[in-house]
């Protein structure tokens, strides 16, 4: 009976209690109305029609390449589920498809608490033909970029975060950049270059994973990694056809020629990576963080040439009409890097940041190839055992002080120490490529102010001051003065102004090099959008850039004393204006018009207009028809055969939901 | 004995079942001084339904992190005094501080993510540019607190960085104002251990390579430059007049101006200055040195970088 009455005592009380309330859920509803659509979003499709090109066709294909034909210019939606069953929510966004040279796509997905996933996706045409840039012929009234290609570049990207718990979050990457199309290139001999068609073909693929630690007051991401990677692109000349190549000019009496070719590389690459990253709160005083990287790439190649024709061998003066070239090489650069950093605050007003930087690569390879060459009733071998090496070991010291001085003044000044080494070796030397080293030592002052006399008024300004003692290559800044100011004002709720310049002065004074550079940039752009843009709104902006180098060399088949002088000047301009027109008939339509144009005088004088104007018409709440109007105007003065012109118009419709 | 045994476990296990009955994450009392962000709605209410459709409503609804109820404060701090004299001076505004003290607010989450590891190189720190520049704490659009679009994304660093946007519009440029690419396609806004905040890709490469992939190597004889100094050694990555983004009009000035013909004499080197070579640049054969020096990036097979 006690017991019954003890086990009564504790029970009772028990089921006595107030009902609970109905469990809340950790995170109450969004306040998001429940109505809202669960898709939502607009897509753009239009026909485009071009007119004709004047001029160069080549040079339109290079800088603009685009085309004629039915597309989808753009489309972004919101998929959102409302049950939150295998998503939250889904964004699609697309731009560019139907025969363009950019189409993209993306996706995110998301799942809270459970999964973030993207993948990206790029379909890039690649063209370039520009007869100005590599055409040896054209004294012979041949037009033909002797380094020209028309490729497609495919990039997909794909990466999935998982959410077991709130501090540990695994993830999952794959990336893959491949590439294919077909160009002209060279063929290169003794005495001649034979430009022949070739194929390009490669392709990465990068998987990793990893794990990141998000705790409150320490993170921490571990990554391991891997690519693989391989390049078959070929060279070749179908055998029938005769190429006499860029030199007209008999050797020893005779004219060289090539009657065929294959060439084929054979590539293939990998790499593991251990990557590591940190940050930490390690006191209220003091947040460090850093990273360290460790990867060893390597690859394997197999050459094989065979050529046919009338080819010449100068280092033994013979003439001979096949050849077989094999290759076997293979390469390893290992690669570390490591960084660590801290912010140090003593005071409440003052910061120290304290950063640490190195990067090393030693890259070891070597080649064994062996030639065959065939000639009237001989043949000859030629074997050779080449090893390479190249060495950069760069690292960086700093040290920032930030001062509040007051609540809008804050000044910055601090001091950065680089050093390094870097070799360059081929053995047996011998041509070009033979052993370089350098080393890289340099001090730079480092200083700036960032002021906000009021809100509306933002002025930064930052300047570094340097010397060196060494550096790696005649054009590598030196001695340099580098500046960059820039004014933000709100001059109206509607108006915003922004003015930057920009300043880079270097020299090197050391005997042999005598090099001075200067670039200056001066850019004013504003935006005025009254009224929050109900009626119109419009950006503009100018920029002003000057660019003078000097630098000495000797002119290689007399070795007489040149100097290299590069002058650029140039104007730039961007501008939109959008206006909402009186409606007629219910449909307020709404123009957009501007464009951009660039001029510039100097080494490469060039003028480029981009004029346009968009045409809305909104027919109801779904839907909108509208009209675009571009100009494309390009010209050189010392290259006038590369000039184009061009118009686009394109019609279409969007639809919203 | 038994007994009491037993109405200790049952006392357990009524302890745990009123444990576990009792509300997950009823909103907490509020401490002294804070008011709740159904107060702040009151006046704010634009903001509110705005902050109530972006990530970081989170923070008003998730007891874990600690400010369940009072997401508004967990930024403006306690708003008592405000509510009660309606006054700005009595709440923390971010906008008005120096942008280290608006960023240590954003920090308090957010310090501990590997997108900071790099955050006190960047220039963006350093030139006083707060989080709030770029990121929208109150937005509530599908795009969440910062530009997803690559147009939209292109027009945010446009609105400061006015001089490089106009590079873009050089005949010669990567596909930005086409919409193809965006800047952080290249740069790390947060700070990266390259210049620039340019972002490196996979283990640590310049993230040209992201695209370029037939330019990564390693090769068997490489050409210093690319890894020594990278790309911008002879391309402007932003815009040029000149083919192929170079930095000087023509193929042969790129590379008569490191490959001089010029003994070294300096006593710390200086590299590709010799040997001598003899080509006559009168000749066009020889005015573009890419027509047989074709694998310039780097070659698998030649020395020469001819094949």
């Amino acid at each position: 009976m006690r017991r019954l009455i003890t086990v009564a005592l504790i029970v009772v009380p028990v089921f006595a209690q107030e009902a609970p309330a109905p469990p809340q859920a950790a995170e109450t509803p969004s306040p998001v109305p429940s109505g809202e659509s669960w898709l939502t979003g607009s897509i753009d499709v239009g026909y485009r029609w071009r007119t004709d090109v004047g001029g160069s066709f080549d040079t339109y294909r290079s800088i603009v390449n685009l085309g004629s034909g039915p597309k989808m210019l753009g489309a972004d939606f919101t998929l959102a589920d409302p049950k939150h069953r295998a998503f939250d929510q889904i964004r699609v966004r697309a731009n560019g498809w139907g025969d363009d040279p950019y189409q993209t796509v993306h996706l995110d997905a998301k799942k809270s608490k459970l999964y973030d996933f993207s993948a990206d996706y790029r379909d890039i045409a690649y063209f370039n033909f520009l007869p100005s840039y590599a055409d040896p012929l054209l004294g012979r009234g041949i037009v033909l970029n002797e380094q020209s290609f028309d490729t497609r570049r495919h990039l997909g990207s794909f990466r999935l975060d998982l959410f077991p718990g709130n501090w540990f979050i695994p993830y999952l990457a794959y990336d893959r950049d491949s590439g294919s199309g077909t160009g002209a290139t060279t063929f290169v001999t003794d005495g001649n270059e034979f430009p022949v068609p070739n194929t390009l073909r490669d392709q990465t693929n990068l998987y990793r994973g990893g794990v990141r630690f998000e705790l409150r007051r320490f993170h921490a991401t571990l990554e391991q990694g891997g690519t693989t990677f391989k390049d078959d692109q070929s060279v070749f000349q179908n055998p029938g056809s005769l190429n006499f190549g860029n030199v007209a000019t008999p050797v020893f009496g005779q004219r060289t020629d090539l009657t065929s070719l294959l060439a084929t590389y054979g590539v293939r690459g990998s790499s593991i990576y251990s990557k590591g990253l940190f940050t930490a709160e390690a006191t209220p005083w003091l947040d460090v963080y850093g990273q360290f990287l460790y990867s060893q790439p390597d690859s394997n190649v197999h050459y094989q040439q065979a050529a046919t024709g009338n080819l010449f061998l100068q280092s033994q003066a013979l003439f001979y009409t096949s050849q077989q070239y094999l290759v076997s090489a293979a390469a390893k650069l290992p690669h570390t890097s490591g960084s660590l950093g801290a912010e140090i605050r003593p005071l409440r007003r003052v910061r120290i940041v304290q950063s640490w930087l190195t990067d090393r690569l030693h890259n070891a390879g070597s080649a064994a190839s062996t030639q065959t060459f065939a000639g009237s009733g001989a043949s000859q071998q030629i074997a050779a055992l080449l090893a390479s090496s190249l060495v950069t070991n760069y690292n960086q010291e700093e040290i920032d002080i930030f001062y509040d001085a007051t609540s809008k003044l804050t000044l910055r000044g601090g001091y950065r120490y680089v050093w390094g080494e870097a070799n360059d070796a081929v053995l047996p030397p011998a041509g070009l490529m033979s052993s370089d080293q350098a080393k890289l030592r340099r001090n730079v002052g480092i200083g700036g102010v960032t002021y906000r006399p009021f809100q509306k008024l933002t002025i930064r300004t930052d300047a570094e001051a340097a010397s060196s003692g060494g550096s790696y290559f005649r054009t590598s800044l030196y001695d340099y003065q580098k500046v960059h100011a820039q004014a933000r004002y709100q001059a109206l709720t509607s108006l915003n102004f922004t003015a930057d310049f920009t300043l880079l002065d270097n020299h090197n004074p050391v005997p042999g090099v005598n090099y001075d550079y200067r670039s200056q940039q001066e850019s004013l752009s504003l935006f005025w959008s009254p009224s929050g843009g109900k009626i119109f709104d419009f950006q503009g902006s100018y920029t002003r850039s000057t660019l003078h180098s000097n630098i000495g060399y000797l002119i290689p088949q007399t070795l007489t004393a040149q100097t290299s002088l590069y002058r650029d000047n140039a104007h730039t301009a961007t501008a939109l204006f959008n206006v909402k027109l009186p409606a007629v008939q219910g449909i307020a339509p709404k123009l957009s018009a501007g464009g951009s144009f660039f001029i510039s005088s100097g080494n490469r004088a060039t003028s480029y207009y981009q004029p346009l104007a968009t045409l809305w018409l909104p027919v109801n709440k779904k839907m909108s028809v509208f009209a675009d109007w571009r100009y494309y105007g390009y010209g050189e003065a010392f290259y006038l055969y590369e000039g184009f012109r061009t118009n686009l118009v394109t019609a279409g419709l969007r639809f919203t939901r | 004995m038994r007994s009491i045994k037993l109405a200790v476990l049952l006392l357990i296990a009524a302890g745990l079942t009123t444990r576990a009955q009792t509300p997950a994450a009823s909103p907490p009392a509020l401490p002294a001084g804070y008011v709740g962000s159904e107060t702040c709605k009151i006046c704010h209410e634009d903001i509110y339904n705005g902050f109530g459709k972006s990530p970081h409503q989170a923070i008003e609804t998730n007891a874990k992190r600690g400010w369940m109820g009072r997401g508004c404060e967990s930024c403006h701090g306690a708003a008592q005094k405000h509510t009660e004299t309606a006054s700005a001076a009595e709440i923390r505004n971010p906008a008005k501080l120096v942008a280290a003290a608006a960023d240590k607010i954003c920090l308090t989450c957010h310090l501990n993510q590997p997108t900071h590891v790099g955050r006190l190189e960047s220039s963006h720190a350093k030139d006083q540019v707060s989080c709030t520049s770029c990121h929208k704490v109150h937005a509530n659009g599908p795009n969440g607190l910062v530009n997803r679009k690559p147009v939209a994304i292109n027009e945010q660093c446009a609105s400061c960085h006015t001089n490089i946007w106009a590079q873009f519009q050089k005949p010669n440029h990567h596909k930005l104002p086409e919409g193809a690419m965006s800047c952080v396609d290249c740069h790390n806004p947060h700070g990266s251990i390259r210049k620039a905040m340019a972002q490196s890709f996979a283990a640590n490469e310049p993230g040209c390579l992201n695209c370029h992939g037939d330019k990564r190597g390693p090769f068997t004889f490489e050409h210093g430059p690319v890894r020594f100094e990278g790309c911008a050694s002879c391309h402007e990555p932003h815009g040029s007049a000149n083919p192929r983004m170079l930095v000087r009009q023509e193929v042969r000035i790129v590379c008569l101006e490191c490959h001089a013909n010029l003994p070294r004499v300096n006593t710390t080197g200086t590299i590709g200055v010799v040997p001598p070579s003899f080509h006559d640049l009168r000749s066009p054969r020889y005015q573009n040195c890419t027509v047989c020096h074709q694998k310039i990036h780097g070659s698998y097979v030649d020395r020469n970088l001819l094949r």
